[in-house]
């Protein structure tokens, strides 16, 4: 079962730690606030209408 | 003509289910200088990076330039939001559960599209390695334990004592609350890893089957189109899985974190 041997292993956790935290930060401080002002502002737009 | 079909053969009677998984250096430094270090770039990685950078790429075309009325890309990112909120929400506490929601959208978003990356033919499922789901699973549950100590201290061992239970069966009972909080880290990374193993070895064996069948004559050309439909129906279920293992995956995370906040 190649993937058990045991050659790669920090190669593949390395890579897998390094990517997820980047993705962690990439998504926290730009990605998901934006999504969150979205949905802010149509809060306020339909409290403002209502 | 012949030689492909000796390439074909070769390749068809030299390989294993398994040798898709083989993970092998596309570029590689050795450095005798640094303890005999050999850093490389191998697929797993390049694969890993590229699911990064289309995660970047799909959030970037879908901007809509925060227009308040979304298009078809952006209604596709803020469902994906939705539905990963309402997991949070339901599943860890509806009021200091959300500082946890990043690491859940990322890690959900991590393994689908790593998943969906193993589906595409002639990639690499990444999440089809044991190390990998290992790693990711028993870290977020040190993770987990790490959080229940910070906020309970040593009452966090009240997580091993069902409510209500006799005090003659009390150790039994603690014995096995342990064995399985101790299983949640093997269960959580098996399921993931298993479940991606089984799809591609499952899908690979047909497809020999199905073009062994196919290339024997015309009317077995014909004939081979039945295991052909199977094929594409486990390809259907593939995708499906892709979905729900990422799913189960966020799940269960996000149940251990509850776990960990609010003791039962």
């Amino acid at each position: 079962m190649p993937q058990l041997v045991p050659f790669y292993f920090v190669n593949e956790i390395t890579f897998t730690f390094i990517i997820l935290a980047i993705t962690v930060y990439i998504l926290s401080k730009y990605i998901l606030p934006r999504f969150v002002r979205l949905f802010l502002s149509r809060t306020f737009i339909s409290k403002l209408l209502g | 003509m012949n030689t492909l079909f000796n390439t074909v053969n070769f390749w068809r009677y030299n390989s294993s289910p398994l040798t898709q998984f083989e993970i092998k250096d596309l570029i590689s430094i050795d450095t005798p200088i640094l303890g005999n270090l050999h850093i490389s770039i191998t697929n797993i990685g390049f694969y890993l990076t590229m699911g990064a950078f289309f995660l970047l790429i799909i959030n970037l075309l879908s901007t809509n330039y925060n227009k308040l009325i979304g298009n078809s890309w952006s209604i596709s990112q803020e469902s994906l939001y939705a539905t990963l909120h309402s997991i949070v929400v339901n599943q860890i506490n509806p009021k200091n559960g959300q500082i946890y929601f990043p690491f859940i959208y990322a890690l959900f978003i991590f393994i689908l599209i790593n998943n969906l990356i193993g589906m595409v033919p002639y990639s690499f499922a990444s999440t089809s390695h044991f190390v990998l789901t290992f790693a990711l699973s028993f870290t977020i549950v040190l993770g987990a334990t790490i959080l229940g100590f910070q906020k309970h201290g040593l009452e966090f061992f009240s997580l091993l004592v069902p409510a209500g239970c006799p005090l003659g069966l009390l150790p039994l009972l603690v014995l096995i609350e342990f064995i399985s909080y101790l299983a949640r880290n093997i269960s959580l990374g098996l399921r993931l890893a298993a479940n991606i193993l089984s799809g591609h070895m499952l899908l690979h064996i047909l497809a020999g089957f199905t073009y062994n069948i196919m290339t024997s004559g015309i009317i077995f050309f014909f004939l081979g189109l039945i295991p052909l439909a199977f094929i594409i129906a486990f390809s259907g279920l593939e995708l499906g899985i892709a979905f729900i293992q990422a799913q189960v995956f966020v799940v269960l995370t996000s149940g251990y974190i509850k776990d960990a906040l609010d003791l039962h």
